[in-house]
């Protein structure tokens, strides 16, 4: 297992990098954001974990590039600020979990299990429908291009329409493929999350057949995209 | 919070030394109460003057009828001319003469006098100038209590004393004096009324910038606003552009000790973990105490750190942080975060619902209430924020199905520093930084069984619909 850990903190990487070579990681450091990007941009890391209050470069901006290029190795973050507008900005730029400062090594190193353990899932076909892909393995969704945020029942909602693309699905049925038991929730639950799911993909992918139910369509512009 | 303060008081007391109001309508009441008094006397006394003097030219001419006409005859009698006034013949008419023959000493020797005065006689002046020959005017009580105006003139004539005196009621002249005093006197009092309350709203209205000042900067120091934004006259406008330069000071003064404490508190955390990590699990009691003053360290860290958001809270009040976009992205994060365990976090919230404060210290509020939910639901969290009316504001429900715990421990687990399980992760602080959060915008945090299974945390907050 391979890592890279960006730290510009000279004692923590040291100790850090030695914990994880205990734990039988092979452990990269980058002490700044420009080398820390050019290594994660160009060597097969399983891993990152990166430090927010970089020099040169800072963690959000380095990790908004390896984004915005398509790298999906997974990253953990590290950062002294431990407010919660932090923690959600290092998301939108697309963390996969977060530390905050001062942490237990132990916990360093149990987060790191997991999120190297879910990345090495098995590889399922990716369904793509117009400029709409969702990775079943990552369970990750975009739109051309653009990583999708998605909450969890929104996610199973595009989840099962992809499957069953260009067929009407009733709204019992999504019902009962959105929630695993009987869930006590008002009516209208269908239209909610069709109404937050097409705020995020765009309101013309979701057609809406009187009566019937929903279908997810290609934008016209796209079908050739396929 | 803000509503329970007390407003100063609108509309300063009228009568109060300080009031500006008080004193200018103080020194026009005084003014106009002089000018009143003068006024209406002088009115009156001139009213009076020309009425009784146009009067008395009626007694002037009996008077003056009788003596131009009254000789002695040969034999020494009087012979008085006649006078052809009805009234004079009319018992208690009103009108009367009334001729004394005097003696040396000045002594009635015999009195003639006119038909309607009957049995009674005229009473004379007080002083007789005997010397000019003038009349003299006085008043004077006639029969039946008339009161009467009279004049009496001396006269010698062919060497003989002669007392000519004519009278008239005066009563009529009397009311008409007392009416014209009593219309003047009305009159002004209530042009001086209808003035002083004129003046009242002209100087309500003038001063009005004033009053708009003070509830501005009411408003201001209630946190409402940053800074004094109205249009006011030119004369004031100094005032608020220097009030406007100590407000911008003191923020930035207080932004600028709040960046130093987040600084330093930033900078202390990575010597923390490094002190942490050199400890690592090692039971030896050097790395124990590293720990144990470790946490204490970030504990304070936290406390300080917050301290000097909250100092910075109030100058964001009037902010408005939609609900729905912060749950949303909380709820995204926290899923991937807990991915492992599966965790669904189920949330509703009205899509223009709209929390009264920060949007940092809502994703504080929701991001560890549902942090902890994660923490302890087998999978399922439940979300729910609604508004019942604006006063109550929002109410945001955050249930799981987890073990939940002991209603006996409602209350202690808010309470700093203190921890669900001192084996779960979290930094222990969460819940009793909600509490001072919610506390701090007026609301209230409590706890309750969820049907869920497990707890239910129930948060009250100011909020409000957009549009």
């Amino acid at each position: 297992m391979r890592i890279l850990l960006a730290e510009d903190d000279p004692d923590l990487s040291r100790q850090l990098k030695s914990s994880l070579s205990d734990a039988g990681y092979v452990v990269d450091h980058a002490p700044d954001g420009e080398e820390a990007h050019f290594l994660g941009d160009t060597e097969p890391y399983d891993c990152v974990i990166l430090d927010l209050g970089l020099p040169k470069i800072d963690g959000v901006s380095v990790l908004e590039r390896w984004r915005r290029d398509g790298k999906t190795t997974p990253v953990l973050i590290l950062t002294a600020r431990g407010a919660w507008s932090d923690k959600v900005s290092g998301f939108d730029a697309g963390a996969d979990d977060y530390l905050t400062k001062p942490f237990h090594t132990e916990e360093l190193l149990a987060r790191l299990r997991a999120l190297v353990r879910r990345a090495a899932g098995h590889a399922q076909p990716l369904l793509v429908c117009g400029g709409l892909r969702l990775d079943p393995r990552a369970a990750r969704a975009s739109v051309n291009g653009e990583p999708l945020r998605l909450t969890s029942l929104e996610y199973r909602l595009l989840h099962y329409m992809m499957l069953h693309n260009e067929r009407v699905i009733s709204r019992t049925e999504l019902v009962e493929h959105l929630y695993d038991q009987d869930f006590d929730r008002d009516s209208n639950t269908i239209e909610v999350f069709m109404g937050r799911l097409r705020k995020k993909i765009g309101t013309e992918r979701i057609e809406t057949v009187r009566g019937l139910g929903y279908r997810l369509k290609p934008l016209h512009d796209e079908v050739s995209d396929i | 919070m803000a509503e329970s303060r007390i407003l100063p008081d609108r509309i300063p007391p009228l009568w109060g030394r300080g009031s500006l109001v008080g004193r200018l309508i103080r020194l026009a009441a005084i003014w106009f109460i002089f000018a009143l008094i003068l006024i209406s006397a002088g009115l009156t006394a001139f009213f009076n003057y020309s009425t009784v003097t146009r009067f008395q030219a009626g007694i002037s001419d009996i008077v003056r009828n009788l003596y131009t006409h009254t000789e002695f005859d040969a034999q020494g009698r009087i012979d008085i001319p006649e006078l052809y006034n009805i009234r004079t013949d009319d018992i208690y008419s009103g009108l009367y003469w009334q001729i004394s023959e005097l003696d040396a000493t000045d002594k009635v020797v015999k009195v003639h006098k006119s038909a309607s005065l009957a049995e009674r006689t005229l009473t004379g002046p007080e002083k007789l100038d005997k010397t000019s020959g003038e009349p003299v005017y006085y008043n004077a009580e006639g029969p039946r209590d008339q009161p009467l105006r009279q004049v009496a003139i001396y006269l010698r004539i062919q060497d003989r004393p002669l007392l000519f005196i004519a009278g008239e009621d005066r009563s009529e002249v009397d009311r008409n004096v007392g009416q014209f005093a009593l219309i003047t006197g009305s009159t002004l009092v209530v042009l001086a009324l209808g003035s002083l309350i004129a003046i009242f709203l002209q100087v309500r209205i003038g001063l009005r910038p004033l009053f708009d000042l003070t509830d501005e900067l009411g408003k201001v120091r209630e946190g409402q606003k940053s800074r004094l934004e109205g249009q006011y006259p030119m004369e004031i406008t100094p005032v608020t552009e220097q009030i406007n330069a100590l407000l911008s000071y003191g923020q930035e003064v207080v932004e600028r000790q709040r960046t130093h404490v987040g600084n330093l508190a930033h900078a202390l955390k990575t010597p923390l973990s490094v002190l942490l990590t050199s400890a690592g699990d090692s039971p030896e009691p050097l790395a124990d105490a590293i720990r144990k003053q470790s946490a204490l360290m970030k504990e304070q860290v936290d406390h300080h750190l917050r301290r000097a958001r909250a100092a910075a809270r109030a100058q964001h009040m009037g902010e408005r942080t939609p609900v729905e976009p912060v749950l949303d992205e909380l709820a995204v994060m926290l899923e991937q975060v807990f991915r492992d365990k599966g965790v669904v976090i189920d949330w509703r919230a009205p899509e223009n619902l709209a929390f009264r404060g920060e949007k940092q210290d809502f994703q504080e509020i929701a991001g560890n209430l549902l942090e902890n939910a994660c923490i302890w639901c087998q999978k399922r969290i439940r979300v729910t924020a609604s508004l019942g009316n604006e006063a109550e504001g929002m109410t945001l429900l955050i249930e799981d199905d987890g073990p939940g715990m002991p209603e006996s421990r409602y209350d202690e687990v808010l309470k700093r520093g203190a921890r669900l399980d001192e084996s779960a992760p979290g930094s222990g602080l969460g819940l009793s930084i909600v509490d001072e959060l919610v506390r701090a915008y007026g609301g209230r945090l409590h706890f309750e069984r969820s049907a869920l299974g497990g707890l239910k945390a129930v948060v009250n907050l100011p909020a409000n619909f957009i549009t």
